[in-house]
């Protein structure tokens, strides 16, 4: 395990490094603002990297560091989650009064899932990760992400009438 | 992939990222490089002093002599002088806590180790207590907003400290709590101690009468210096920078016996500059 140590953290700083425009934008998408999705990517870096040593396996750095990242992202997200902005209020009281019949874009939809359903979707089809990766990403076994990413088209089905292959 | 998904996702990959994001990313790497070092060292430096006092035990009892001798020597005699009184580490839902103490001994002021030493316990209990009150309130919450608990990622407590100076005059050690949640925050409290005189020192003692003058001058210089290089940015005095340290500035006694003033992080400049510590010359 010594002897891996500094390959290992070598190799998280190639990942992170090649890899920070997507951890940047997958941050952003959860926290939706600049200076907030900045300090989350940072402060998963330090604590990857501060913890590096703990990992035995190089081939779990790269779901290792999303689950960091995906963690920071919605504890930032949980602890402002009292701190809504007047201009978010307004935004969202306009998209209340929308016609019911009319179909949301799916990319709004999304945004509309809870926050695991969410990061199922996001994961997969915008980050390209395997069902067994999500599970390790998120902490979870592999039964939860087949239901939670079944439950999720649906709900996106309900909103936009799109039809989204299971697993394209 | 569905034509709708791969707009969903051009419309994803079309956020823009700021200009910073690449400096962000390599003073979080520096960061965390930083950490990870200190971890390893303090590992280290704690395997080997317990290879000495295993090493020593075993002297002193094999030879009178060699006892005598050994507490002439006042780096032996200095390995006495701090230890960690309480390990501990909790992994459940809630929580993973990491807890190391450190207390006093041998210093020669009883008095002085009784009070030093129960200062540190209750504070750092304080400290864990509001900590886990913290996590148990998020947990219930997000269980509550219909959080899957299987999915709720536990709060991270690591408590651990340095020690950074020990010699036949000076003990200086600095005790820090990190929480992790939004986002890591350290409070570090530090504890320096004249051995001679069994008080805790104080700037004053080491710079005299203007040592606010002192420390001030010596850290706007290091910050005009430091700010040369473009990956540091320091805010300027009227955004809320450097305003002059505060009677409390925190301090320790690096391994020369120099005081370094420690400001907290966003203190000086924004988060990812972290926190900041200034080595101050004194006059001998």
């Amino acid at each position: 395990m010594r002897q891996n140590a500094p390959d290992n953290r070598q190799l998280l700083v190639e990942h992170i490094v090649n890899g920070q425009t997507e951890f940047y934008r997958l941050a952003m998408s959860y926290v939706k603002n600049r200076d907030a999705a900045l300090d989350v990517v940072q402060e998963a870096i330090v604590k990857a990297l501060s913890k590096v040593d703990t990992v035995r396996e190089p081939a779990y750095l790269k779901t290792w560091f999303y689950r960091i990242l995906i963690n920071e992202a919605m504890n930032h997200f949980r602890r402002n989650r009292n701190l809504v902005s007047l201009e978010e209020v307004m935004a969202d009281r306009a998209e209340e009064g929308r016609d019911p019949g009319e179909r949301l874009d799916l990319y709004d939809a999304i945004e509309r899932l809870s926050l695991p359903e969410q990061t199922v979707i996001k994961l997969r089809y915008f980050e390209d990760l395997k069902l067994e990766e999500i599970a390790q990403a998120t902490g979870t076994n592999l039964n939860t992400v087949k239901s939670r990413l079944y439950k999720a088209i649906r709900r996106l089905k309900d909103m936009t009438g799109e039809e989204i292959d299971y697993a394209p | 992939m569905h034509p709708e998904m791969e707009r969903a996702k051009a419309r994803y990959q079309a956020q823009e990222t700021p200009e910073e994001l690449s400096l962000a990313v390599r003073a979080a790497i520096r960061e965390g490089d930083r950490l990870r070092k200190r971890r390893r060292t303090v590992r280290r430096s704690l395997a080997t002093a317990l290879a000495s006092c295993a090493c020593f035990v075993l002297l002193v009892n094999g030879s009178p002599s060699f006892a005598q001798a050994v507490y002439d020597v006042p780096v032996l005699g200095g390995l006495a002088r701090i230890f960690t009184v309480t390990e501990y580490a909790v992994n459940d839902r809630e929580h993973i806590i990491d807890v190391r103490l450190p207390a006093l001994e041998n210093t020669g002021h009883t008095e002085l180790e009784q009070k030093v030493n129960q200062e540190i316990s209750t504070r750092i209990q304080s400290v864990i207590d509001a900590a886990e009150t913290r996590a148990r309130e998020a947990r219930e919450a997000y269980v509550a907003t219909g959080g899957d608990p299987e999915t709720y990622m536990p709060v991270i407590i690591d408590v651990d400290y340095e020690v950074k100076c020990q010699n036949d005059q000076y003990l200086s050690f600095v005790v820090t709590e990190t929480e992790v949640r939004a986002s890591a925050y350290t409070e570090f409290y530090t504890y320096n101690i004249d051995l001679e005189t069994g008080k805790e020192i104080t700037l004053r003692d080491l710079l005299g009468p203007n040592w606010m003058e002192t420390v001030n001058a010596q850290v706007a210089e290091q910050i005009a210096q430091r700010a040369q290089d473009p990956e540091n940015t320091y805010w300027t005095t009227e955004q809320g920078g450097f305003q002059g340290i505060r009677e409390d500035q925190p301090f320790y006694l690096n391994g020369e016996g120099l005081p370094v003033v420690v400001f907290e992080k966003y203190e000086l400049g924004p988060g990812s500059m972290g926190s900041q510590e200034f080595v101050i010359q004194t006059e001998q």
